[in-house]
């Protein structure tokens, strides 16, 4: 769909959010390394919710009393300690991490306050045993420039890393604190972003500037972007965890057209007068009823509840995005009090099996006029009460127009599912176990002055590798900190390096070779066993595609895969035992059976000298 | 608090704490609520609070500006959170004497106020509802290291007359440092005790939402209203996760970690019960149960404060000794190494404690022996040393926590005739020497 931004009142921002690759977490002294180990033990923790400053209870509070509130913690040998598990105040922050901060802030132009003052932000969805986030605010007033324009940067933070969640769905939430308390920088934008395509943009260029301080993880999941989309007639509404840049301008454009729809949609219901009613008991009806998702319910003595959408006929079933509905929105929110989903009367009843006269009845106790609408859930009482509070909450919502709400980016898809209700004001105060730190503001003033712009390290990129495309690729990739960190300990050719980081971690990829877990160790390993002619130029694919996390590992596998490299008289004794009628007989021979093993331009020598020119 | 110079400058403009703010920098200005100075950190660094919860700190300059934007925000309406008291519960006396737990941090001043209204508790503790029919109330605010014997007293007599008043349990809530001091202290003073006394605590403070101190105080309220336990305890988490507290006797419990939420350990000894957070008492060993009586519980309240507490180690020097004695110290507790021995046969002069055990005893002082092997029982008549030291008049604590050797000496030399205290040194009055030590019972924290 295209829409008139402008006119529309479009406003967007945008949260980076980038996980640092130091050598330590951010307020402890754990690994930050991949964990590979199995967890030493498990921690349950029961959160409650700390009472608000104000003691206003609103939407968001009572919609959280459904929460889970227990959760259990995954704690593993070298990447978890007593800080992470709450058990321990937290260490001095890591001057690595803080250089690395004020490096970016220095890209953004930022000012840096001369006293950091590390906070608690409080986090409800158990992501951290503490049950808040430490965070600082390291920078403001900074300015990204892109393309023609140039945008304001408010707020640069840096924070600590959630912990991972591995199962959502059992009794407890549970999480792995591996990651937990790895250093985070946020970079906000302000919300003046003209269009879906400059946000996408400006996110690049973000990343762009992430990537040349030389400190941040590689990988998928180790960056994300939050977006903030509004429209006049809608509302603020945080899209989290883009973890693709490629969809992002789609997916925004996706939250357009539903703030766009929901608010059509709230028009016409005004205009009708439309009105939610309340929950009745209508399980009677169904006794002895054909159908399954029912009577699967009853027999678990389970209850079924209906409630009157007045006014609300098609309008439940009207589609706000490819695939979703009103009713998938209200869907949505019963979910989270732990039903299925909900049947509403905008849908054919045949598809549940449920009867004519079931349907007759029904409309009967719930007193339907023909533009009326439903909702029916059926579930054990306690959840399918809990669940027709939240649906009709959504309901209710939908008068008004778009809802506050916290959504998530789906797999595979551009449109969002709700996640949970926007919070109110975010609840910060002072984390008084660490000393406000004082920034060295000369340093500052250096990193300011000394920084390159990206178009410079592009021109040095190309010196380096004596391509410019492959200069201008490295400068947008992942990849660039390992080649900064290749060219610097191995004495492979810079081409190499770089044509090997692009072109064959990206082909590696595309196979579904997890190739961005491989270690800085284990690829300096396999480029100096290349540069001290161990292994050939195809003995440095086959090892990547074994994703290796040591030193060790390379060897093992240059053994066990017997990558070893021929040369000398090894190769001029195959040549020998090989030899066919001619030259290329006689390395086709020799390359069908031992192609891993053998150089090309090593392998003609040797073949010259028996054959001659 | 900020330097002499900013504070001028606040005057000067009519600024206070808590109004929003303009500090106008060459680079531009911000804009956010002026913030008290931390206790830590340089006095000409201004602190506002940004629109989006963010503190920063800016220094005052030559060529920095302030403006008073406006006001401060309006007061959170509403003021106190109440919940309503279920009546015809077991009535609970909850003691507050300091500490995090049982307070709530003002988020304006991010000071701590005690919560000294059951209702107002309830409201911060819902949990607790249902429980008991609490009676709350502020003997104290004071910090658990500076508990001195007057407190103890304080404590105890507000326990008995809680109990006299027909409490069916009492609750103290206290800083975790020396709570097991005060847990020996109030296990040696109450007398004719019938009821549980439950002290908890906090090892994180009650403003996050991860804090031990909810859990501590549903488990303790549980355990004050529906155990028959007739003694004083401690009730802490018996582990990192929330599932659980320990009910550890008063005498037997230890902080034996800094900072994690299990510190208390019952050393030489197992716990009494465990309580889950949702009020199961699970009963693990012997215990004085609440028996029909209707004798008054009785608080004695003298300390003999000349009493110390010694520890010798290698080069540890007898001048330590001499010093108590020369102040007319009347008791001394020893930490001795393993079995409960010392240096006194070293043939170094200026480390050898005989002389200065014999001057000790000879002046009257009463000495305890104990272990800092914190786990085990002392003997004196293993090795030679001890056979000596016990023969010079040492007395040998058997497996009594050198700090409950301490709160114990103290009392009994407040309260009795000095061979009495001797007497009494030695034998169990209220669950701190047991005459047999059960194979598991020793900490795997």
């Amino acid at each position: 769909m295209q829409f008139n931004y402008k006119e529309l009142g479009f406003k967007c921002g945008l949260e980076i959010h980038q996980r640092l690759d130091t050598s330590t977490k951010l307020f402890c002294r754990c690994s930050t390394g991949q964990e590979t180990a199995e967890p030493i033990m498990s921690v349950e923790r029961y959160q409650r919710a700390v009472a608000g400053e104000t003691g206003h209870v609103d939407r968001s509070t009572s919609f959280e009393s459904g929460r889970k509130r227990e959760f259990k913690y995954r704690v593993f040998r070298n990447t978890t300690c007593l800080v992470d598990m709450d058990e321990e105040p937290p260490h001095h922050a890591s001057q690595e991490a803080l250089e690395t901060a004020l490096r970016i802030a220095a890209y953004l132009d930022a000012s840096v306050p001369d006293e950091i003052e590390p906070m608690r932000k409080e986090v409800v969805d158990g992501s951290n045993p503490s049950a808040f986030q430490r965070s600082m605010m390291i920078g403001y007033g900074g300015m990204l420039k892109f393309g023609k324009g140039s945008i304001e940067i408010p707020s640069i933070f840096l924070e600590e890393e959630s912990s991972g969640i591995e199962d959502a769905k059992g009794e407890f939430a549970v999480y792995r604190t591996d990651r937990l308390g790895i250093p985070l920088i946020e970079v906000d934008t302000s919300p003046a972003i003209s269009n879906p395509k400059e946000a996408k943009e400006i996110a690049m260029q973000i990343g762009l500037l992430l990537r040349l301080s030389g400190k941040v993880q590689r990988g998928i999941g180790s960056i994300r972007q939050d977006v903030n989309v509004s429209i006049k007639r809608g509302t603020r509404v945080e899209v989290k965890g883009l973890q693709e840049l490629d969809r992002m301008d789609a997916i925004i454009e996706k939250e357009v057209e539903r703030q766009v729809n929901l608010a059509d949609i709230a028009d016409e219901l005004r205009e009708k007068k439309a009105s939610v009613g309340s929950p009745i008991d209508i399980t009677k009806i169904f006794k002895g009823t054909q159908s399954q998702i029912i009577g699967n319910e009853l027999k678990k003595n389970g209850v079924v509840l209906g409630t009157r959408l007045a006014k609300f006929k098609g309008v439940v079933g009207r589609e706000i995005n490819e695939g979703k509905r009103l009713g998938t929105e209200i869907s949505d929110y019963a979910k989270k009090a732990g039903v299925k989903g909900i049947i509403h009367g905008d849908e054919s009843m045949e598809k549940y099996s449920i009867s004519g006269h079931e349907l007759k009845e029904l409309e009967k106790e719930l007193k339907l006029s023909n533009d009326d609408s439903f909702i029916l859930i059926a579930a054990e009482r306690s959840v399918a009460e809990k669940a027709m509070e939240y649906a009709l909450l959504r309901a209710e919502l939908s008068l008004q127009g778009v809802p506050p709400e916290t959504r998530a980016a789906e797999p595979n898809s551009d449109t969002t599912r709700f996640m949970r209700p926007l919070p109110g004001g975010s609840r910060m105060y002072p984390e008084t176990d660490i000393l406000p730190i004082n920034p060295d503001k000369d340093a500052y003033a250096r990193m300011v002055k000394n920084k390159l712009s990206a178009e410079e390290i592009r021109k040095d990129l190309e010196a380096d590798i004596g391509n410019r495309q492959l200069a201008e690729q490295m400068l947008w990739s992942y990849t660039y900190q390992s080649y900064l960190f290749l060219r610097e300990n191995t004495t492979v050719q810079p081409n190499l390096i770089a044509s090997i980081l692009l072109e064959k971690f990206t082909e590696l990829r595309r196979k579904g070779i997890a190739i961005d877990e491989i270690s800085n160790e284990a690829l300096q390993s396999i480029f100096d066993n290349y540069s001290k002619s161990r292994i050939t130029k195809l003995g440095i694919e086959e090892l990547l595609k074994l994703v290796p996390k040591s030193k060790a590992e390379v060897s093992g596998y240059i053994k066990e895969k017997s990558l070893s490299r021929l040369s000398g008289k090894e190769v001029e004794k195959l040549v020998r035992d090989n030899k066919g009628q001619s030259a290329e007989e006689t390395r086709d021979r020799i390359m069908t059976k031992h192609r891993l093993n053998v150089d090309g331009a090593e392998l003609n020598i040797a073949i010259r000298k028996i054959f001659g020119e | 608090m900020y330097s002499k110079k900013i504070l001028e400058e606040f005057k000067a403009h009519g600024i206070e704490i808590g109004d929003r703010i303009s500090i106008i920098e060459s680079s531009g200005a911000n804009e956010g609520m002026l913030m008290p100075r931390p206790d830590v950190g340089e006095s000409d660094v201004i602190v506002i609070k940004r629109d989006d919860g963010y503190n920063i700190g800016i220094r005052h300059g030559k060529s920095t500006k302030i403006e008073r934007v406006s006001g401060k925000p309006a007061a959170p309406h509403g003021g106190k959170t109440m919940a309503k008291q279920q009546k015809g519960l077991p009535k609970v006396t909850l003691l507050y004497t300091g500490g995090t737990i049982g307070s709530k941090l003002d988020y304006v001043s991010g000071g701590v106020k005690a919560l000294t209204k059951a209702e107002e508790l309830l409201a911060e503790v819902p949990e607790l509802n249902g429980i008991a029919e609490l009676e709350v109330k502020q003997i104290m605010s004071v910090f658990s290291e500076d508990m001195t014997h007057m407190e103890w007293k304080k404590i105890a007599e507000e326990t008995a007359a809680a109990i006299n008043n027909g409490a069916k349990g009492v609750i103290i809530t206290h800083g975790t440092d020396t709570m097991h001091y005060t847990a020996s202290a109030l296990s040696f003073m109450l007398h004719d005790l019938n009821v549980p006394v439950v002290i908890t605590g906090a090892q994180r403070s009650s403003d996050r939402g991860s804090s031990d101190a909810f859990m501590n105080l549903v488990c303790s309220a549980y355990a004050a209203a529906q155990s028959d336990v007739a003694e004083v305890t401690i009730c802490m988490h018996a582990n990192p996760s929330d599932k659980e507290c320990l009910l550890i006797r008063g005498t037997k419990a230890r902080k034996m970690h800094t900072s994690r939420r299990d510190a208390f350990k019952p050393v030489n000894n197992s716990a009494i019960a465990r309580v889950s957070r949702k009020g199961e008492i699970n009963y693990i060993s012997a215990y004085k149960k609440h028996t029909e009586s209707d004798a008054k519980t009785v608080a004695t309240t003298s300390f003999e404060p000349k009493v110390a507490l010694l520890n010798t180690y290698p080069n540890s020097s007898p001048e330590l000794l001499d010093f108590l004695i020369s102040k007319g110290y009347k008791g001394i507790i020893l930490e001795g190494t393993g079995l409960g021995h010392m240096p006194i046969n070293t043939e170094h002069p200026g480390y050898n404690w005989k002389k200065a055990l014999k001057h000790a005893i000879d002046e009257g002082a009463v000495i305890g022996m104990t272990s800092q092997c914190i786990y085990g029982r002392v003997n004196s008549k293993v090795y030679s040393t001890a056979r000596e030291l016990a023969g010079l008049g040492v007395i040998y604590c058997e497996d009594m926590l050198p700090e409950t050797a301490y709160v114990k000496l103290s009392f009994l030399l407040g309260n009795h005739k000095k061979e009495d205290a001797e007497k009494m040194l030695q034998k169990n009055i209220a669950g701190e020497i047991t005459d047999r030590t059960e194979v598991d019972w020793v900490s795997d924290i």
